[in-house]
Parts: structure tokens; sequence; C-alpha cells
């Protein structure tokens, strides 16, 4: 199978961001660069908590959230991008 | 890493939480106050400088097991609380709604940065204007590390009755203003099309050790945020116990109008850094009245900060709404408190 799937990543925070949703997004985009050079293509978008159409999506949440490829993967922490590097490989796969 | 590794870590981990669990236990059996000690008595001819260095120090070697113990807790509840469960009936019924705001802000809450975003979801998603206050305003009183440590720095009878105050008052906010025209039309307006969330969720449930791991970053951080300016307040109270004569405590902050001014200066007062219990204890020192105390400290929730990030998202006719109830609120309770404890 080829590996030019695109994963696609979003990271549900507040806006202006918290310390914790900050770091968050900066360990996602870590891991995608990770993930580059094993052929993974993956985009992030950092979507607003606040917003109607995220809380219409996504359902009232805590804050930070990673949602991968549309589903909802981490709630409430900032995971390190070791584990965010693994969850885009299992999707690649 | 292996097994091996993990295990012995969460030992360890674990080992460190029953520390400071048995640590606390400890202090109660040699009956330790976990509180500031120094009385205003005892800063007489102390050097202007000294003043708070001698209220820290004599804090601290007492009260840090109170703080660490606090902040552990905090950490653990925050992690280990089953987030996708909770959230996924905030957008209910209406009853539900109510129950989950209530019950569950004490552990939702302890980031501030979560509360106000939690309002709006509690209010796009469904569950209606009133569920979506109640949550607003029972989330500054009932947030584990205010219960923990206004019950160990003022009392625990204060803890509970503040508890009940604020569950009280945020429900008759919630249940009025869901009636106002100005609620009814935000309710219209956000009116949720799916009922509930449309995304699946599937977590990932880290190994154990880690998820310690986090709690403890986790406790870490919300003491970092937290504790200067919670030094910064134990300076504030070391100078006001000190130089603020008793007289001008006993005199305005006691009786019905003591309930009153204190309502009123403890809500621009507020920071969500629970500088207001330290400054309640302060002044609690100096003479003040047990009904002025609930007052002051039931004044948060018309912060400004917090009510101009919800003016963002509903009407200020709302936010002027729940701010007038709940001053009216701590007011009659701190009058009904100062009567029934016989300290008005």
């Amino acid at each position: 199978m080829s590996l030019e799937r695109n994963v696609r990543v979003e990271v549900i925070g507040v806006n202006p961001p918290c310390p914790r949703c900050e770091a968050t997004w900066k360990n996602v985009e870590n891991a995608v660069l990770t993930v580059k050079l094993e052929g993974i293509e993956a985009t992030v978008n950092k979507l607003d908590i606040m917003s109607k159409d995220v809380i219409q999506e996504y359902g009232a949440v805590v804050s930070p959230v990673v949602v991968v490829d549309g589903k909802i993967r981490i709630m409430g922490r900032v995971p390190d991008s070791n584990e965010i590097v693994k969850l885009l490989r299992e999707i690649a796969k | 890493m292996t097994e091996r590794k993990r295990l012995l870590r969460t030992i360890v981990l674990l080992a460190f939480v029953l520390f400071v669990f048995a640590a606390l236990v400890y202090s109660r059996i040699m009956a330790y106050s976990l509180a500031p000690t120094m009385k205003p008595a005892d800063f007489h001819g102390l050097a202007v400088w000294y003043v708070p260095i001698a209220y820290l120090v004599d804090y601290f070697s007492h009260g840090w097991i109170c703080l660490l113990f606090a902040f552990v807790v905090a950490g653990l509840v925050y992690e280990f609380i089953p987030k996708e469960a909770v959230t996924k009936y905030m957008s209910g019924n209406r009853v539900t709604g109510y129950g989950l705001a209530l019950a569950t802000a004490p552990f939702l809450t302890v980031c501030s940065c979560t509360m106000v975003p939690l309002f709006a979801g509690v209010l796009y998603s469904g569950a209606g204007i009133g569920p979506a206050i109640a949550f607003l305003l029972i989330a500054p009183a009932a947030n584990i590390l205010a219960i923990l440590l206004t019950g160990e720095i003022l009392s625990w009878e204060l803890a509970g009755i503040r508890i009940v105050a604020s569950v009280v008052v945020a429900l008759v906010a919630g249940i009025v203003i869901s009636k106002t025209p100005w609620g009814k039309s935000i309710e219209r307006e956000h009116q949720a099309t799916a009922k509930s969330r449309v995304a699946t969720v599937e977590l990932v449930k880290p190994p154990t050790d880690e998820r310690l791991w986090a709690a403890f970053k986790f406790g870490g951080y919300l003491a970092k945020r937290i504790l200067p300016y919670f030094i910064l307040g134990l300076v504030a109270v070391s100078y006001v116990e000190a130089y603020l004569p008793e007289d001008l405590v006993g005199n305005y902050l006691t009786g019905v109008s003591g309930v009153l001014i204190a309502s009123v200066i403890g809500g621009p007062l507020y920071t969500p850094t629970l500088v207001e219990i330290v400054l309640g204890r302060g002044l609690w020192d100096l003479g003040m009245s047990k009904g002025a105390l609930l007052a002051w400290l039931m004044g948060q929730p018309y912060d400004v900060a917090n009510a101009l990030a919800v003016s963002r998202i509903v009407r200020w006719e709302v936010v002027l709404n729940y701010m007038v109830i709940a001053w009216a609120g701590s007011v009659t309770f701190g009058l009904v408190y100062g009567v029934l404890s016989g300290s008005l």
C-alpha cells in the first residue's frame, strides 16, 4: 500500500491560547515533522474551542483536544510528541 | 520502555502519592495547623521589610503539606476523571444538564482556562442557557483546589457552607435567567441542530505510570500558575495584619453593613488564584465576622475578567443579570450564616 494518504489532524484549544494548548500544538507539529521523514503526510489545523461549529461537531470538550482523522483521540491533557507519532503511524498503515 | 521499568516507575509514583496523603494524616494526628498561625499581635516590633518574610516563613514551615496535598490531588483528579464520559452527557436535556453542571464543575475547572470554553460548550451543544450559567457560577467556588484550601486555611464548616450556598445561587441564577426574555432569545439562537457530538471519540489510554506522571506535571503546572499570586497575597496579608488597625475591620466588616461591604469588595479582588482565601483569613483574624467572610468568598462570580469573557458569548444583559443574582445571593447567605453562627 502506498503511504500517499494525507492524515488530517486537528488541535482544538482556547483562543488566545493557554499554555497547555500551546504545548499540545507544538508537540503535534513536531510529530508531523517526524513522520514526514517516513513518508507520512499530515496536515494540522488549529480549531477554536469556543466556535459554534466546532462545538456542534465535537460537542462540549475539555481543552486541549487532538483529533486524528475525524476521531477525538486526546482530551484534556498534553500529549508528548512520541505519542502523536505513534498515532499517526497507526493511521497511515 | 520495558514492562518492568514501567512497573517500577508506577510503584515509585504511587509511593509518592501515599507519602503526600500520609503527611496530611500525620499533620492531622499531631494537630498541626496548616493555616497561617501568626496573629496581628505577633507583628509588633518587626521591621517593615521583615514582616512579610516572617509571615511567609511561618506559613510555609507548616503550610507546605496542605499546598502539596492540594496540588497533587488536583492533578490526580483532573487526570483520572473520565472526561469523555462527562462531556458526552453535558449536551443532554435540561435536568441532566443542571445535574452535570453542578456535579462536574469541581473536577473540570481547576484550570481557569477551561471554564469559559465549557460554558460555551454547554450552551452551544443544546443543554441551554440555564445549565451553562449554573456551571459558570458554581465553578470558582467548587473547584477542588478552592475547596481544599478554604477548608484548611479558613475552616471546613465554611468550605461546606460555601459550596451549598454556591450551588443554590448557581441554580437560582440558571433557572431565573432561562426564564427571562433575553435568556430565551439566546437559547433560541443557539438551538442545537445536533443533540450530541457528531465526531466519534476513541481516546488513547497511556500506561498508568505515564498517567501518574502527567498528573504530577499538571499539579506542578497549576502550582506554577497559582503560587506566585498566592505568595503575593500572603505578603499583602502580612501587611494587612501588621498595620491595618483592628478597629477599622471590627467597625466596618461586621454586622449587616459588614456583609454588604465584604460582598462588594470581594468581587473585583477576585483572581482565580485563591488569593481571596488568604486575604479572607487575614481579615478574619482582624475581626471580620463569619457572615461577612462568607459574603466575601462568594463575591467572586461577578469578577470583571470573567464577565468580559462571557459577554463575548452571551449578551451583556445576561452577564448583568447573573452578577446581580450572585451578589444578592452572597449578601443573603452572608446574613443568614452570620445570624445562625452568631457572628454577624
